[in-house]
């Protein structure tokens, strides 16, 4: 990745200094300027992620509610209840199955429009947009989309139905309302799209061709040439993809109604879509319960890093680099 | 010519087995753009209807006549304009101090030395991968004991801090330019601070409009960090569409909340259809290389 070593080179030795002490002047220089220029992010990250880390962890073996001075530590109680909660299990249960659910089918059919999309396709740039646009829509505009589409008294499924003379469907509820949120998330798999397609243009005709030359036909050259010269991409998303659909709690807060004003943050939604997160806004926002919504945090915390980890180390089954291309 | 012209009855089978395939890729594809479509349709359509049309069973699908009150509505249900005022300040402080805070970051993990350089830049492809939410609550109730919240504060912090995804950008085309500017700027007596900004920042500008774009539109369609921090009268719009619009009897108006989101929508549709090319660069740079 790294093509240049800047900074590494040595500089040609001045003129009218020993060039010895030159350089150790330059090299004294260049750390400081280093921090100079990082410290912007350095302090960002400190004050604005580690404290807020550290704090919360603090926090989760307290009683704390958001307000009273009167709290205590309560050590490891909370995270002990939390495990026994089968709330806990419940919307941990949830998560991962709408997680299991919507990142491989977020991917395959950002892989799969890419593809139709890399053939010599007229209103290529035309298409790419349209696919691409959904993706780029705010949550809020595209909940109150997707609502007005499964609404039941106004919602276009619903005309569908009457036309057809079948009784109308209340969608927004158990159990079609999962279903519904898992829809309204794969609308915007563009960006996934846009991705796989620069990786699959970005992939030398020639290699392609020699696999035909060799007799392969579509599938094989598919599977033996474009997926694994292509892995490495759908990882990332896979990776990124699995961190943001494990946090979803807003997408089915707004779906469910909710809007305006922390209220809408604290409401609830129907069981299908009780999430993790939204199990933990609930335990802040209604019942002030920050000490055992920071033991959440933190367990989810490390729940991710552990999904993520476990990710990167399977990658070496099913990711192919190429040797020479150097990454990190 | 002639010689091909011998396996017309070939090449014929094959092309019109081409055409076939071609055909039924055009129909999958005309198919799918009418689906990914219809949401945007649909909302057109519940906007443009009276309340009455609204009622009528069976669901109408298209109003006879378009009704341009609920967009009037939207406007003055609400003070609509005040909102979008604050969604373009908070966006603006937001994308002019993390534009630039980000390129001095990038500009330092790209061309300078450092000890714990390497380090540094794991953490921060890290933080990229940190669930961000998770970290959210807990600032916010900091920020609620610095009594940071109900101002706007917070995304001065967070633009000065930088974005680790937009460093990431930076550092991808600071990397790729050549040493030799560099040190000849050195050479001629310039320090690293005015490398920067004489040389290595006004190259830049295809990246500084995509981290400008991106991350104002990221504060433009951001719901969850203005709800939890800011209250009724100072929040965004992203906020104020999500639940402002009900009739006197406190029953929503669906027709008037999708125009108020078409309104909210339309102007970052218009900005990405001119800027195309670097939100895609934005997004390519990240998946591509991350």
């Amino acid at each position: 990745m790294i093509r240049v070593q800047p900074g590494q080179t040595e500089l040609p030795p001045a003129v009218h200094q020993p060039r010895q002490q030159r350089r150790r002047g330059w090299k004294r220089y260049s750390s400081r300027t280093f921090y100079l220029f990082i410290l912007p992010w350095l302090a960002g990250f400190l004050g604005l992620t580690l404290i807020p880390l550290i704090y919360a962890l603090l926090v989760s073996f307290t009683n704390f509610d958001g307000i009273s001075p009167h709290w205590h530590w309560v050590g490891l109680s909370n995270y002990r209840e939390l495990l026994r909660n089968t709330d806990t299990w419940y919307s941990l249960g949830r998560t991962l199955f709408f997680t299991v659910l919507a990142v491989p089918l977020n991917v395959a059919g950002g892989l799969g429009l890419a593809m139709l999309l890399n053939e010599r396709v007229k209103a290529v740039g035309v298409l790419r947009t349209i696919f691409y646009v959904p993706s780029i829509v705010p949550v809020v505009a595209s909940a109150i989309m997707w609502r007005l589409i499964f609404d039941r008294d106004v919602g276009v499924l619903n005309a569908v139905l009457e036309r057809l003379r079948i009784p109308v469907i209340t969608w927004l509820v158990d159990p079609t309302v999962f279903y519904a949120l898992l829809i309204m998330i794969l609308w915007g798999l563009g960006g996934g799209m846009v991705i796989s397609l620069a990786a699959l243009q970005g992939i030398p005709q020639e290699l392609e061709e020699a696999a035909m030359v060799d007799g392969a036909n579509g599938w094989q050259i598919f599977r033996r040439v474009t997926l694994p010269l292509l892995s490495p991409v759908l990882f990332f998303q896979v990776v990124t993809g699995s961190i943001t659909s494990l946090q979803i709690f807003v997408q089915p807060l707004l779906l469910a109604g909710n809007g305006g004003g922390v209220q809408g943050l604290g409401g609830s939604v129907p069981r299908g879509d009780f999430f993790y997160m939204i199990n933990v806004i609930q335990q802040f926002l209604v019942f002030d319960r920050f000490g055992y919504g920071s033991a959440m945090l933190w367990i989810f915390f490390l729940v991710i890093l552990a999904i993520t980890l476990l990710l990167f180390r399977s990658s070496s089954f099913w990711v192919y680099y190429e040797a020479d291309h150097d990454h990190e | 010519m002639k010689i091909f012209a011998s396996r017309t009855p070939y090449r014929s089978r094959r092309r019109r087995r081409l055409a076939l395939k071609e055909g039924s890729r055009y129909t999958l594809l005309m198919v799918l753009a009418v689906l990914f479509l219809a949401p945007f349709l649909w909302l057109v359509s519940i906007a443009l209807k009276t309340q009455s049309q609204l009622a009528i069973f069976p669901i109408l699908f298209w109003p006879s006549q378009a009704d341009w009150q609920n967009f009037v509505q939207a406007l003055t249900l609400v003070p609509f304009w005040n909102y979008a005022a604050n969604s373009v300040i908070l966006a603006m402080i937001y994308a002019v101090l993390t534009t630039f805070s980000s390129a001095l970051v990038g500009f330092g993990f790209a061309r300078l030395k450092g000890r714990g350089k390497r380090l540094w830049f794991v953490v921060l492809l890290s933080t990229m991968m940190l669930p961000q939410i998770v970290t959210l609550i807990p600032t916010y109730v900091l920020f609620a004991r610095l009594n940071l919240v109900n101002t706007y504060w917070p995304w001065a912090l967070w633009g000065v801090g930088a974005s680790p995804f937009l460093v990431f950008l930076y550092r991808q085309f600071f990397a790729a330019i050549p040493i030799d500017l560099e040190e000849a700027a050195i050479l001629d007596g310039c320090g690293y601070g005015q490398i920067f900004w004489r040389i290595f920042l006004p190259l830049s500008l295809p990246v500084i409009v995509t981290a400008f774009l991106l991350s104002f539109v990221w504060v433009w369609g951001d719901y969850v960090t203005p709800t939890l921090l800011l209250s009724q009268d100072n929040t965004t719009l992203a906020v104020a569409i999500s639940a402002s619009y009900v009739d006197p009897n406190n029953d929503p108006l669906p027709n008037v909340q999708a125009a108020a989101a078409l309104l909210y929508i339309l102007p970052e549709i218009v900005v990405f259809f001119f800027a195309q090319r670097y939100f895609v660069r934005g997004i390519v740079t990240s998946g591509l290389k991350g």
